[in-house]
């Protein structure tokens, strides 16, 4: 019989538009999206300016540029997002209860929302005075 | 369900052999930078829930084996990144040129495209840790 990888591809196209065909497509789009994203935040602060040079100032003159606050913000929601729902493909590799899997899966999601609000707001609220 | 059966399905078809290596680096690199990741949303936004806290965190990042450490981490971004264009590039655009053949070929490519990229840092990265950290 065909058991060529030709017929395992055609039988992969006809997978139902769902929440997993979306999260398929998510990873792959957000992915591509933090080739400029990631890299670039990694270049400049880890490789350029690195962690010697950081400090409160350092960020608070960063922020202060609207145009860096748009751009961390939307690191922090496409890479977080990403990566926690990576992290919930790779457990249901190996969970195998239904239950687990909706308990795991909404201990993800708060988690996401909680650290997600968290930066979201040290992002909006700007640095303090120590 | 079935989707989900689908999705696990889709991903055992990157494992064995060279295939497999990729797989594995990949999964470890992106697990790798979200932990990171996890911790940095915190430490960065004690900028504007505890400022005073937030030079301790740096001080911290500083130190000899976090700087090992964040050299490790540029090599998994930059692999989980070339990888995972590999992987985002062929299902979107040409999954009907996903085979054993082009799957190898590209596996070695994407190994050698990373560390290429990431050589350059990691001399950046490590002469930065000697200077400040060794006096160099
Ligand atoms: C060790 C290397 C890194 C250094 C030194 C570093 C440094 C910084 C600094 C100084 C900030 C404060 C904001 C600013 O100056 O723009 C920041 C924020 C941020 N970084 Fe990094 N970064 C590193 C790696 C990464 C990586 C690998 C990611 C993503 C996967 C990332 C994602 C973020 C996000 C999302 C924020 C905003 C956090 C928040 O809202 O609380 N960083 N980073
Ligand atoms: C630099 C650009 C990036 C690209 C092009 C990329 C691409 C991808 C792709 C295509 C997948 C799906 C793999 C599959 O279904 O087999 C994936 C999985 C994943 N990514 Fe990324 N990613 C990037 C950055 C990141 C970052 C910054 C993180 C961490 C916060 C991350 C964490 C993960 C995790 C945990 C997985 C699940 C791994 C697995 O299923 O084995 N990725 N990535």
């Amino acid at each position: 019989m065909a058991t060529n990888t030709n017929q395992v591809q055609l039988n992969q196209a006809a997978a139902p538009e769902g929440f997993e065909s979306w999260a398929w497509k998510w990873m792959r789009y957000s992915g591509l999206l933090l080739i400029p994203l990631a890299w670039g935040h990694v270049l400049i602060q880890d490789i350029l300016v690195g962690v010697h040079a950081i400090d409160l100032d350092y960020v608070a003159l960063r922020w202060a540029s609207l145009g860096w606050r748009v751009y961390d913000f939307l690191l922090l929601a496409f890479a977080f997002a990403h990566g926690v729902n990576g992290l919930r493909q790779v457990l249901n590799d190996y969970i195998r209860s239904d239950t687990t899997r909706k308990r795991v899966t909404w201990l993800l999601f708060i988690l996401w929302l909680v650290l997600s609000l968290i930066g979201a707001a040290a992002i909006v609220g700007g640095v303090r005075a120590p | 369900m079935e989707s989900l059966k689908l999705n696990i399905l889709g991903m055992a078809r990157y494992r064995g052999r060279e295939g497999q290596l990729s797989f594995i680096l990949h999964r470890l690199a992106g697990l790798g930078t979200l932990l990171f990741l996890a911790v940095h949303i915190l430490d960065t936004s004690t900028v504007y829930f505890f400022p005073s806290l937030y030079e301790h965190a740096i001080d911290i990042y500083r130190s000899t084996p976090f700087m090992l450490g964040e050299i490790a981490l540029v090599f998994a971004v930059i692999y989980h990144g070339v990888n995972g264009a590999r992987i985002a590039l062929f299902d979107l655009f040409i999954p009907d040129r996903w085979n054993v053949e082009t799957q190898r070929k590209s596996a070695y490519w994407s190994l050698g495209i990373a560390i290429v990229l990431w050589l350059p840092a990691a001399y950046m990265m490590g002469r930065s840790m000697l200077v400040h950290n060794f006096g160099l």
